[in-house]
């Protein structure tokens, strides 16, 4: 019984998975022609490489050391000049790349895995008290005034580092979650699935093996989303005292700078913007290329 | 008589909402939230003394109860005092909502507003230039950041490096005149920011219903490309359109004025909660957060009755 | 009908699609016409090109990524290939109107019937509201709707299917067209509901005087209310009979078997179905030869290189070099 089991649900599979390589081949195909698309993830990878750089130690590491003048101009020593207390704007610039990725990862990918658990779960006991609940808690914390979320955990967690990326990942979630729900319960009425129910694969092997990995392009495009997301979040708790504790980053940068551009000292914040957009509006690029080209049903 | 049902109906129905929404937030926020015993107390204290206090701030009473207690202040409206300033809660509401109200208004209509046209626009001349214009614009838009906004707008509109048109902070409002004083640049700020994203989810909502058989249908019987935008393809667009709007309603009035409100010193709710936030003052946090979770069932209910109102299909059912 | 100058007059109509993997020619090459008054049917199966010869006589091809490429199309011997759009407007729903496929759909859902209706009337004829709701209620009650003046203010989900049909033809009908194209009204519809509105057609033709292009899949169809056919094979035209002839000697291969394979009730024994074997060619890879060649039995080295002409006396054409039935 269980050797039929394997062979049937795999001849599911299979079908499904000549049409699943199609679309992914169809969709490298596309993105490979999409000029703008490739520009971006160019820079994207630029950016990236930066960020690993700092993160190895090989530049971006003076960004805490006080070593110039207040509010210096540029030269060749602080090619963006210094902040107030005389630390090196370019180096805090790059070093906040690091910070960026750093949060843009965690946050995607946590609340990715998240969304896609929770929404496959949702969809496919569609309609039970599990979904009812899980759809009840996504409805709550989109309810919760975002900042305000951000702020209690913060409270309840006692200053702890990482609240900001927890409090986004817990908010975060239930977009992706929704996607997901909906397209598992497409999903879930396929003849495949219907197949390994009928030869009595469990629930958990069949959402986890047979229906997810066919949710894999929402979720790729899903997490370049909610990093885009995630960094631009930072900024602004940052700015409000909620964001980022150890190191430096964009965010930090610019509530700096908030003091300092009505005096007519504009480094830091235009070091940190400048770099900051140019990350985001790449990224929202290649998000944007890459949802043209996995997803079908997205309008352009 | 229907809709009266449906609306009882639904109240009924948002009650779990506001449960959890008051629930998770009274946990983090209140139960493990920071301590105000000694914020409150002289030096060194004695047990007496803490234990008074501790009582008088419900420390010592059970989870639940205190929990409850939440509850019946969000059933009678009532929130008690400031923690920091000792006013009432709702008389801070209510001089605070007016002017967040005051000061969001122009920005969240004129920004979905110019979204909706932009996206005609984008929609009519779909995979033209002008249709990759706006849509390049949108894109950039949403690439920069709210702060940035914020700063590089004060520095244009407010600053002797650029216009020096307006004050750059605070809300001295006592006529039309100083009115527009005050609320142009965050409309501006508020426009600027949401433009690009309501500009992109409207023309895709929009050209989703472009291709639909009875717009091929209604160009089949004649009617000109700009009726056909605005009359058939717009009211059926209605949908999407109403719920984006209606969700953000009250989300955009706490959290998307808070950032907005605290840099220009706009006293209004979110400049207060922000405030809240920093100095702990709970039960401020705990009126705002109860607020919204009701404000969002009011708003779960109205989009429903206007879905009705917009397409003949859908019953109040 | 005679020796007169047709109604509608296609020549050389070519249209083309860019796809991702490159142009793909939905229509190549087809020349028809139709008289005045006549009905006219065009049968072949689906993605063969009939309904977008219907699309292209109105200038509705959507472009891009459709363009028509080449041929022209006369209306009462005025060129539609390459008018302005706003004269195309004021032809559309006055003087060519269309039926479509799918009821359920084709209304907008969010405006009444009555709403929909006295748009074109107001619009093509400039009656005023009150006017064109009257006309409205008439041309409900011509099509056989009961109590017209109520469902004037219902919306079309409250309809049911052939009313619907019967709404879209009422609208269609409503400036008295010269030409109306039905694109397989009656597909969407059930049985009963499909002889009736086939019904209505044909009586509104005979009142109105409308000359009728009816685009089908379904050869029983065509018989019952056409006075001739073309059939179409992937995108060409590979005969052109009167309804008779073409129906007791069909001449093009692909033909004949499309009327093998209606199932005749009369039959008494349960034969299996004669179909045709092989599959419809890919419009990005076409053959050089007659595009049937791969599923004809009678297929020779010369119809694997060469495309066979529509050629024949003036009713009665095929483009085949083996014809049957000679």
């Amino acid at each position: 019984m269980s050797v039929a089991g394997e062979t049937l649900a795999g001849a599911g599979d299979l079908t499904l998975r000549k049409t699943r390589e199609s679309l992914w081949s169809k969709a490298r195909y596309k993105f490979r022609h999409d000029v703008w698309g490739m520009v971006a993830l160019g820079i994207v990878l630029v950016y990236f490489v930066i960020a690993l750089g700092v993160w190895l130690g090989i530049w971006g590491q003076g960004w805490s050391a006080v070593g110039g003048e207040k509010w210096g101009s540029m030269s060749a020593e602080y090619w963006f000049g210094t902040n107030i207390i005389g630390q090196d704007v370019y180096d805090r610039a790059i070093y906040s790349i690091k910070t960026a990725f750093e949060i843009g990862l965690v946050v995607a990918v946590l609340s990715t895995v998240m969304g896609a658990v929770l929404g496959a779960i949702a969809g496919f006991f569609q309609g039970s008290w599990t979904d009812e609940v899980i759809l009840w808690l996504m409805g709550v914390l989109d309810s919760i005034p975002f900042y305000l979320f951000v702020a209690a955990v913060a409270f309840a967690l006692g200053g702890y580092a990482y609240s900001m990326h927890l409090a986004m990942i817990a908010v975060f979630w239930t977009i992706t979650a929704r996607l997901v729900r909906g397209e598992v319960i497409k999903l879930k009425n396929f003849e495949f699935v219907e197949a390994a129910h009928a030869i009595g694969v469990p629930h958990f092997l069949i959402i986890f093996r047979h229906i997810m990995p066919n949710t894999l392009h929402i979720l790729l495009v899903q997490s370049t989303i909610v990093f885009v997301a995630a960094i631009k979040t930072e900024v602004i708790l940052s700015f409000l005292g909620l964001g980022v504790k150890d190191g430096v980053s964009w965010g930090l940068m610019i509530a700096e700078s908030t003091q300092e551009v009505l005096a007519g000292h504009f480094n830091n914040f235009v070091a940190a913007s400048v770099l900051m957009f140019g990350l985001v509006m790449a990224f929202n690029m290649f998000a944007d290329s890459l949802q043209d080209a996995l997803d079908p049903k997205k309008v352009s | 008589m229907e809709v009266l049902r449906f609306a009882i109906k639904k109240l009924i129905g948002g009650i779990p909402l506001l449960l959890g929404v008051t629930f998770i937030s009274f946990l983090l926020m209140v139960y493990y939230g920071p301590d105000k015993t000694y914020e409150l107390l002289g030096k060194n204290p004695t047990t007496e003394q803490i234990a008074e206090i501790r009582h008088e701030l419900g420390y010592d009473k059970p989870f639940l109860v205190r929990y409850g207690d939440y509850l019946k202040e969000i059933v009678t409206l009532d929130f008690g005092y400031s923690d920091s300033t000792g006013e009432r809660v709702n008389r801070i509401l209510k001089r605070t909502i007016p002017i967040s109200m005051a000061m969001v208004t122009p920005g969240f209509v004129l920004g979905n507003l110019i979204g909706v046209i932009l996206a005609l626009t984008a929609a009519h001349f779909r995979g033209r230039w002008m249709d990759k214009l706006i849509m390049g614009g949108s894109v950039v838009g949403m690439s920069i950041s709210l702060l940035i906004v914020v700063i590089a707008f004060q520095i244009i509109f407010s600053s002797s490096y650029g216009l020096d048109l307006f004050p750059v902070r605070g809300w001295e409002v006592y006529n039309v005149t100083s009115y527009i004083q005050y609320v142009t640049v965050p409309t501006l700020v508020f426009i600027f920011v949401s433009l690009g994203y309501n500009t992109r989810f409207y023309r895709a909502v929009i050209v989703e219903e472009m291709e639909r058989d009875h717009v091929r249908t209604a160009r089949a019987f004649g009617t000109p490309p700009a009726k056909l935008l605005y009359k058939n393809i717009l009211k059926n667009s209605m949908i999407p359109i109403i719920t984006r709007i209606m969700f953000s309603i009250p989300l955009v009035i706490i959290s998307g004025s808070l950032v907005i409100e605290t840099y220009f010193g706009i006293p209004g709710v979110g400049k207060v909660t922000y405030d809240a936030i920093t100095t702990g003052d709970q039960p401020i946090l705990k009126a705002v957060v109860g607020l919204t979770a009701i404000l969002f069932v009011l708003t779960l209910m109205a989009t429903d009755i206007m879905y009705k109102m917009v397409d003949p299909r859908v019953s109040l059912k | 009908m005679a020796d007169t100058t047709p109604l509608l007059e296609v020549r050389n109509l070519t249209v083309e699609f860019r796809t991702e993997h490159g142009i793909a020619r939905a229509v190549d090459n087809i020349s028809f016409d139709v008289g005045f008054g006549e009905a006219l049917g065009v049968v072949g199966e689906s993605g063969c090109g009939k309904s977008v010869t219907a699309l292209a006589i109105l200038g509705l091809i959507p472009s891009p990524p459709g363009r028509i490429a080449a041929g022209s199309i006369k209306l009462n011997g005025r060129e539609l290939v390459g008018l302005p759009e706003s004269k195309l407007r004021k032809i559309r729903g006055s003087e060519i109107s269309m039926i479509f496929q799918e009821p359920m759909t084709a209304l907008n859902p969010v405006f009444t019937v009555g709403n929909q209706m006295s748009d074109v009337l107001r619009r093509h004829k400039g009656l005023s509201r009150k006017q064109a709701r009257e006309d409205a209620a008439e041309l409900l009650r011509l099509v056989g709707i009961p109590d017209p003046k109520q469902r004037l203010r219902e919306y079309p989900h409250e309809l049911s299917g052939g009313m619907r049909q019967r709404v879209m033809i009422a609208m269609a009908v409503s400036c008295s067209p010269k030409l109306l194209i039905a694109d397989e009204p009656t597909t969407a519809l059930d049985v009963t509901t499909q002889a009736q509105v086939l019904e209505e057609i044909n009586l509104l033709r005979e009142k109105l005087g409308t000359a009728v292009l009816f685009i089908t899949h379904d050869l029983g169809v065509i018989a019952e209310l056409c006075d001739r056919a073309i059939v179409m094979y992937c995108g060409m035209i590979v005969e052109e009979a009167p309804i008779e002839p073409l129906y007791d000697r069909p001449r093009h291969p692909y033909t004949e078997g499309l009327l093998a394979s209606i199932p005749r009730i009369r039959d008494r024994k349960l034969k299996r179905l004669p179909t045709i074997a092989g599959m419809v060619p890919d419009l990005l890879q076409l053959p050089d030869g007659c595009r049937f060649a791969d599923r004809c039995e009678k297929a020779t080295g010369r119809c694997q290189l060469e495309i066979p002409t529509l050629e024949g006396a003036r009713k009665r054409k095929v483009a085949c070099f083996h014809p049957v039935n000679g």
